[in-house]
């Protein structure tokens, strides 16, 4: 980086988190630090949501899952704006109607305090430890591909956000998302203009599309009913819709976005807002790295995009086998511009049979570069079985190091951590929220003063920030941390999802079977996982499923008379 | 259900009407990318 990109990233950063803390200055009770005094305007709501779903890895891994595996991504978000239809129909009246600063509270009212606690207790254990590997999964890219020390990286991306998320509460955080989402959408907009404009002459936007077209990258909709496809049209409206059912209906850090809605109709505008842009959002991140995808077509691509793994692979007794597989690449990649190139004159003269034969070899080059990609990485991971061999997430950011001018670097690295502050804050935020709504007032201080629960809240959001750091330096000497993590999210976001099912459509049940149904519940599912009777990310569909029949079943007979 | 239109924009009538967009606007958006990507093809 260049004097000019640190200039625009220091001054990028400052600028924002200067102005969260201006904007958010006399934040007095508890109801303005850690609801904004329920004023802000629908799209305060809605950016505020939207950044706190967007983290880092969002505008890291994202352009490169459209390099490697096209559009088909985009099917992920298509149960979105049908959750925030239900939610705005179901969830934002009732947690509106009873003035709550978290959903918890909502169960106590429905339940009792145990469900309460027990809930609040679960989201707090894996919203900790996952909100330390939102510090750790972008800053360990960063650090590996600009040489930075992994631990000040971390408390760099985690240590910013504490300073706005302490001082300014809420409305620092909803004020620096408006100011985050600007800079993302502008700088990943201009990253997007400049690849088209660094294609070769006579290759445009259209021409790009129809040679990604033929590399198999627009494949935007898959119609078939495939249980074992992870994106197809019917996994992202149905499974979509159920994760982000729980994401944003249960978990605190979206929960609390939306509660700062001046009026119920002003959270609704906001989450129906989210529904109506994420697609196309995602849609344009996707087609960022689909463009720089065909960029590569034109000029040459690295074997690895992660180029510290490649060095030490040079340097190693793999280095014959290395430069075997270097030599397969770039033969490759002539034949591949070749045919890009023939592809481009059959297009501009109509020539269907040369587009046919020019597509053929492009997707076969394409299919024999994968297999020496797969080579590649076998002997990094020979070479070093702690590597991080999961290159999707470096390509957009080499890309941006190699090709993008001086300036625009500064300001891309600023995405990535505005984006990542977006999420972290919101998460600091819920996680101070939780603990003084649910565990300190409701438990140890019942009857403190609004000065008191204000005062509980910075220090539980100091706290909170200190924890998380403390698992993002953890988790750098921990690899498979990140997956253990990933597991333990799963084990307990069922369970959750579940209970807010029972409490919000189940009215027959109360809070003791409902309480009983969440333990049991969470020891199956973690039976489940110890056995290993499905994949992870099924858990959280049993964990649901679980809660509310055994809930059933224990009301009608167990808890029949109570 | 959605009987209070309070907060609405002055261009739209009722949540219903709101949520019928939302929801429309994602058919078209499938719809859309169908036609995109056989084009493409």
């Amino acid at each position: 980086m260049s004097i000019v990109d640190w200039s625009v990233l220091v001054l990028t950063l400052t600028g924002i988190v200067a102005y969260g803390i201006v904007r958010s200055r006399g934040s007095r009770s508890m109801d303005d630090y850690l609801l904004a005094g329920q004023s802000l305007p629908w799209y305060h709501v809605g950016l505020s949501v939207m950044a706190t779903q967007a983290s880092a890895i969002t505008f890291l891994s994202a352009p490169g899952q459209g390099f490697t595996d096209g559009m088909r991504f985009v099917q992920f978000y298509f149960g979105l704006p049908l959750a925030m239809v239900v939610l705005s129909i179901t969830f934002v009246p009732i947690f509106h109607r009873l003035k709550i600063f978290t959903a918890y509270e909502f169960l106590e009212d429905r339940f009792d305090t145990r469900v309460r606690t027990l809930t609040a207790g679960l989201f707090l254990l894996q919203r900790g430890l996952s909100t330390g590997l939102s510090i750790y999964a972008p800053a360990i890219i960063l650090s590996t591909i600009l040489g930075w020390n992994i631990y000040w990286t971390n408390l760099l991306m985690g240590g910013i956000v504490l300073l706005y998320t302490v001082t300014g509460g809420t409305k620092a955080i909803s004020y620096t998302h408006l100011q985050q989402m600007a800079v993302v959408t502008f700088a990943m907009g201009l990253a997007g203009y400049l690849t088209v404009k660094m294609l070769p002459e006579g290759v445009g936007f259209v021409d790009a599309l129809h040679v990604a077209g033929e590399a198999g990258r627009m494949n935007l909709i898959d119609l078939k009913f495939d249980p074992e496809s992870r994106y197809n049209l019917w996994s992202g409206l149905i499974g979509g819709f159920f994760l982000q059912l729980s994401y944003f209906g249960t978990d605190q850090s979206q929960v609390g976005r939306y509660l700062t809605g001046q009026s119920i109709g002003q959270s609704r505008l906001g989450l129906l807002m989210n529904g109506l842009l994420k697609v196309p959002m995602q849609f344009l991140i996707l087609l960022v790295g689909v463009l720089v995808f065909v960029f590569y077509q034109f000029n040459p691509a690295p074997t690895f995009f992660n180029k510290q793994e490649t060095e030490s692979l040079k340097n190693s007794r793999y280095a014959s086998q290395y430069q075997l597989a270097e030599i397969k690449h770039q033969n490759l990649t002539t034949q591949r511009q070749r045919a890009v190139l023939d592809m481009q004159a059959a297009l501009q003269t109509d020539d269907e049979a040369g587009q046919t034969a020019a597509g053929t070899i492009l997707r076969e080059t394409d299919e024999a570069l994968k297999v020496v990609k797969t080579d590649v990485t076998k002997l990094i991971r020979q070479n070093n079985p702690a590597a991080d061999t999961n290159d999707v997430n470096y390509i957009f950011l080499r890309f941006v190091l190699d090709y993008l001018p001086h300036g625009l670097i500064g300001l891309l690295i600023a995405v990535i951590f505005s984006a990542s502050m977006g999420s972290i804050a919101s998460a600091y935020n819920s996680l101070a929220s939780t603990t003084v709504v649910d565990v300190y007032k409701r438990l140890i201080n019942k009857a403190g003063s609004d000065a008191d629960y204000l005062n509980a809240s910075r220090w539980a959001t100091i706290g909170w920030g200190i924890f998380c750091i403390a698992v993002a330096q953890f988790a750098n000497q921990l690899g498979s941390m990140i997956e253990a993590v990933n597991i333990l999210g799963s084990l307990f976001y069922g369970v959750i999802l579940g209970v807010f099912v029972v409490a919000f459509y189940v009215k027959s049940i109360g809070g003791r079977a409902t309480f009983w149904a969440a333990i049991i519940s969470e020891v199956l599912v973690v039976i489940s996982w110890i056995l290993n009777l499905t994949a992870f990310l099924w858990l959280n569909a049993i964990g649901c499923l679980l809660v509310v029949s055994i809930a059933w079943v224990l009301q009608r007979t167990v808890f029949r008379d109570r | 259900m959605t009987e209070n239109n309070t907060g609405l924009p002055s261009f739209i009538r009722s949540w219903n009407q709101l949520y019928a967009i939302v929801m429309g606007s994602l058919a078209v958006e499938i719809i859309l990318f169908y036609l995109l990507m056989r084009w493409l093809s």
